[in-house]
């Protein structure tokens, strides 16, 4: 027991000093109107609450995190599964299918926002050339200026970077798919389709609902590749909570209502986190009973 | 039957060949952006200002140049692993410690504190950066090695307890009590029988931990405001609100930031999707 003390010391006084602690603080600047300097900040009460409920700001960045939430996980869902559907019997090459789209999801965020603000450019970008080449120069517009398709362009960027990691999810659940049951289907002379949503869906449920989790809770605390592409602009169309928080924190040192707005993220992302993964433990265990 | 097996043999063979198609143009376009890089980072000075998007229409490492010593990428990759590797190396030791604690050894309030933990894993960094922010600076690590490692260290020490503790708990009972027999006490255990069990398992961690820590953009843009030891993932994001104009640069900037990780994923892709993998059940 002493060794077990002195083992899990160093953790403990870690996860308080730098989790715990930052966090009980995150509270009490919540009912302050902390400034950064005044070291003895006023306290009011619920007016940071009220504030964040009535502010349009707030309930447009909300809807953004909800876009990205909705899109950003059915998504990479779809296009993971469909991969995966596609390279279940494929041998040749394979591993190196799997390295090429598994990298971006490796690629820091800051790379893949620069990289992709070229592709978006307006005059010289490879998306308006794409588009004049096959017809469609009509569309053209300056991707991420535009506040109608800046928080579309940025969710397009972060479901190519997250596809091939579902993808490889879905690929390893797949090879544990039992073919029997697929074999008997086909006697059965079912299609393609009623297979998939029939036979091999409920198979690998558990992995459909830990990526379904993963990419939910992604979408509530997206921040790095929202910043660094358009920063929430342009003039807050794409803000999402997070961007939103930090400008008020840092840009305008509204410490407290930053702090509060970054509470709300995390009250609305723990129950899904939670439901989700009561759900997918009880559909594992239902699996290993069966 | 021989009849229908016969002709759809050459049909199986399209179908395979147009898959084989079908998933070489998936991966360029999924390469497409890390190919535009590669090509404008490679391009004369010149021609990057003037065509800074058009493919590998010229060569030299004139933007290696300067990225190098103008943009100061030669420090801020010192810096990036500056970062990385200690802040690695705590979270590997420490949560293996910590991890064979929660699997093997109870104490009382063991729960409590291994839910304290893995709490880290439900809330966003967000939440708390802003507090962390004041206390660093009241502690004076605002700015510091020391600082931006221990907070790095500590955002993945949930994960990497929970990871660990996964391992020592399928670890078999009977090693240690063969070890208990024979005199051995519960440190020699730990380290003599136990650690060297569950090193594949750190390994992953280990190389997990290090891309995630080399690619953190938040806590060196929050942590080091006056820019010292600036890693190459807030150096790029200033280089690029700095002087918009210089593409060439940039893409030499970003190549010289992504490729210790793609050198890493692709001589270690077991080790990095194993972690990622696992790191999946994060939330």
């Amino acid at each position: 027991m002493r060794l077990g003390l002195l083992l899990v010391a160093p953790v403990m006084v870690m996860v308080i000093v730098f989790f715990i602690t930052p966090l009980v603080n995150a509270l009490y600047y919540a009912f302050v109107d902390f400034d950064g300097l005044n070291p003895n900040p006023p306290f009011v009460g619920l007016d940071n609450f009220v504030e964040m409920f009535t502010d349009e700001r707030v309930w447009a960045a909300l809807q953004n995190n909800a876009i990205w939430i909705v899109i950003g996980t059915i998504a990479p869902l779809v296009i993971g599964l469909a991969l995966a559907l596609l390279m279940w019997n494929v041998r040749r090459g394979s591993s190196v299918y799997r390295v090429v789209l598994f990298l971006p999801y490796v690629l820091p965020q800051v790379v893949i926002g620069v990289v992709w603000g070229w592709i978006y450019d307006p005059i010289r970008g490879w998306l308006n050339k794409a588009l004049e080449l096959v017809g469609l120069g009509q569309l053209q517009t300056g991707w991420l200026g535009n506040a109608d398709t800046a928080l579309y362009a940025v969710l397009a960027t972060a479901i190519w970077a997250t596809s091939g990691f579902v993808f490889v999810i879905f690929l390893s659940a797949l090879g544990n798919v039992d073919m029997e049951l697929i074999d008997a289907s086909m006697l059965d002379g079912t299609n393609t389709l009623q297979r998939l949503w029939y036979v091999i869906l409920p198979q690998i449920m558990p992995v459909f609902l830990m990526v379904t989790t993963i990419t939910l809770i992604g979408g509530f605390s997206v921040f790095d590749i929202i910043f660094v592409m358009t920063g929430g602009g342009p003039a807050g169309a794409s803000d999402v909570l997070g961007t939103y928080a930090y400008s008020q924190a840092f840009q305008l040192n509204r410490i407290s209502y930053g702090t509060t707005l970054a509470l709300l993220i995390t009250v609305l992302a723990i129950p899904f986190t939670i439901a989700l993964n009561r759900l997918q433990r009880r559909l594992s265990m239902q699996g290993t009973g069966a | 039957m021989t009849g229908t097996t016969r002709a759809q043999s050459p049909r199986k063979r399209l179908l395979r060949t147009n898959k084989q198609i079908l998933l070489v143009i998936i991966s360029v376009i999924t390469l497409f952006p890390v190919i535009l890089t590669v090509s404008t980072a490679f391009k004369t000075s010149q021609d990057a200002q003037r065509n800074p998007f058009g493919l590998f229409s010229s060569f030299s490492t004139e933007n290696f140049e300067t990225a190098w010593t103008v943009g100061r990428f030669n420090e801020y990759l010192v810096n990036s692993f500056l970062l990385s590797v200690p802040s690695t190396a705590l979270v590997v030791v420490l949560a293996t410690m910590a991890g064979y604690t929660f699997a093997r050894l109870p104490f009382p309030g063991r729960t409590f504190a291994f839910y304290l933990v893995v709490l880290g894993l439900l809330v966003p960094f967000f939440t708390f950066m802003i507090p962390l922010y004041f206390q660093l600076r009241g502690f004076g690590l605002l700015d510091t090695l020391l600082g931006v490692n221990l907070v790095l260290a500590s955002t993945g020490l949930a994960f990497g307890t929970f990871f660990m503790r996964a391992f020592f708990t399928d670890l078999p009972t009977e090693l240690e009590e063969a070890a208990r027999i024979d005199g051995a006490s519960e440190w020699q255990i730990f380290i003599k029988v136990m650690v060297p069990l569950v090193t594949s398992g750190a390994g992953a961690l280990a190389v997990f931990t290090f891309l995630q820590n080399w690619n953190n953009f938040l806590v060196p843009l929050l942590y080091l405001p006056n820019g010292s030891f600036r890693p190459l993932t807030t150096g790029l994001f200033l280089f690029v609100g700095g002087r918009s104009v210089d593409i060439g640069p940039l893409a030499a900037g970003a190549l010289i930031t992504i490729v210790p990780v793609i050198v890493l994923f692709v001589l270690l892709q077991k080790q990095v999707t194993q972690g990622f993998l696992s790191g999946a059940i994060k939330g």
